[in-house]
């Protein structure tokens, strides 16, 4: 299969999913204001690279803002992880980003981290 | 001056200058114009955390008339209906309060005004588990948003929201929302 790759813009991210070294990296700004069809081939692309099992598979948030269409969409994809980790022997690590004093992005990493069960990093960067 | 129609943009201009508005807005509301209202909000020298709350309150505030306004116009751009609504953010000392107006259909006034009254008088820990609890409900089928957006304009404000809502005739209503935040927090 190949690499997902989505250049950001205005009210997009930077999605850059690899099947080779099973990085997967969402970036930026998210408010797109139909995330249901933006994400879908996100979505579809994920079905496909789940499906085979045991992977060991390292999920990068690097935020700097996302509406509530957005949180919904990130929550769903951390639940593809989890279910990929409990049901297809895989491993699954989550890094959330967050700059340093952005106390709102913070919280909305350790809201992600309480939802589900992943090992999950919460990493501040500086500017 | 004589003008050429009852529109007067010299007390337009004296309303806003009195209220301290830096910013306001009417017509539909696109990404494209939720961007420039974005690129807008950079310019000032604001703590981030309080731009990028003004800034969540913008969002959540516009896109809620992108979607939900009873009054619509077509985007040749987007190929879509896109909603159309007024909004403004002004200041006092101690406040930017963030404001948003559309029209909404008479069905939908009962709903909005008892979501107020739920979320209003929530601390904030039952604001965060109300939020987590709604996220994890599936979709609602046929409605583009994530029916967080109110809840999240409450969390980002950090005070209680007013609303009023204008019976209007034919089946309209008008829905007009204001949000404040506090300009001392960092």
């Amino acid at each position: 299969m190949e690499n997902f790759f989505i250049e950001s813009s205005t009210y997009i991210p930077k999605i850059d999913f690899n099947c080779e070294t099973n990085i997967l990296s969402i970036e930026g700004e998210s408010y797109h204001e139909y995330t249901v069809e933006f994400f879908q081939p996100v979505f579809e692309w994920l079905d496909k690279f789940l499906a085979e099992p045991s992977k060991e598979i390292t999920m990068n948030f690097k935020m700097t803002y996302f509406n509530t269409s957005s949180s919904r969409r990130f929550l769903e994809v951390l639940n593809l992880l989890e279910e990929y980790q409990d049901e297809s022997e895989g491993k699954v690590t989550v890094n959330w980003y967050y700059e340093e004093g952005d106390i709102d992005m913070l919280e909305s990493g350790e809201e992600y981290e309480e939802d589900v069960n992943i090992d999950f990093n919460l990493i501040p960067y500086s500017n | 001056m004589e003008y050429y129609d009852s529109f007067s943009l010299r007390r337009f201009h004296e309303d806003l200058e009195r209220n301290a508005v830096s910013l306001a807005f009417h017509g539909s509301f696109s990404q494209d114009t939720i961007g420039l209202i974005n690129i807008s909000l950079q310019q000032n020298d604001n703590a981030k955390t309080l731009t990028k709350r003004i800034f969540s309150l913008v969002v959540e505030m516009a896109q809620n008339i992108h979607h939900y306004s009873a009054k619509k116009i077509y985007s040749e751009k987007f190929d879509r209906e896109i909603g159309v609504g007024v909004l403004a953010i002004s200041e006092t000392e101690g406040y930017y309060i963030i404001t948003s107006g559309n029209f909404i259909e008479q069905k939908d006034v009962l709903e909005i005004g008892e979501r107020f009254e739920e979320i209003n008088d929530m601390n904030d820990d039952e604001l965060k588990t109300l939020y987590k609890e709604r996220r994890k409900m599936p979709q609602r089928p046929d409605k583009p948003g994530a029916n967080l957006g109110f809840i999240d304009i409450r969390r980002k404000s950090g005070n209680r929201i007013n609303y009023e809502i204008i019976e209007k005739n034919n089946n309209n209503s008008f829905f007009i929302l204001s949000a404040k935040i506090n300009k001392s927090i960092n």
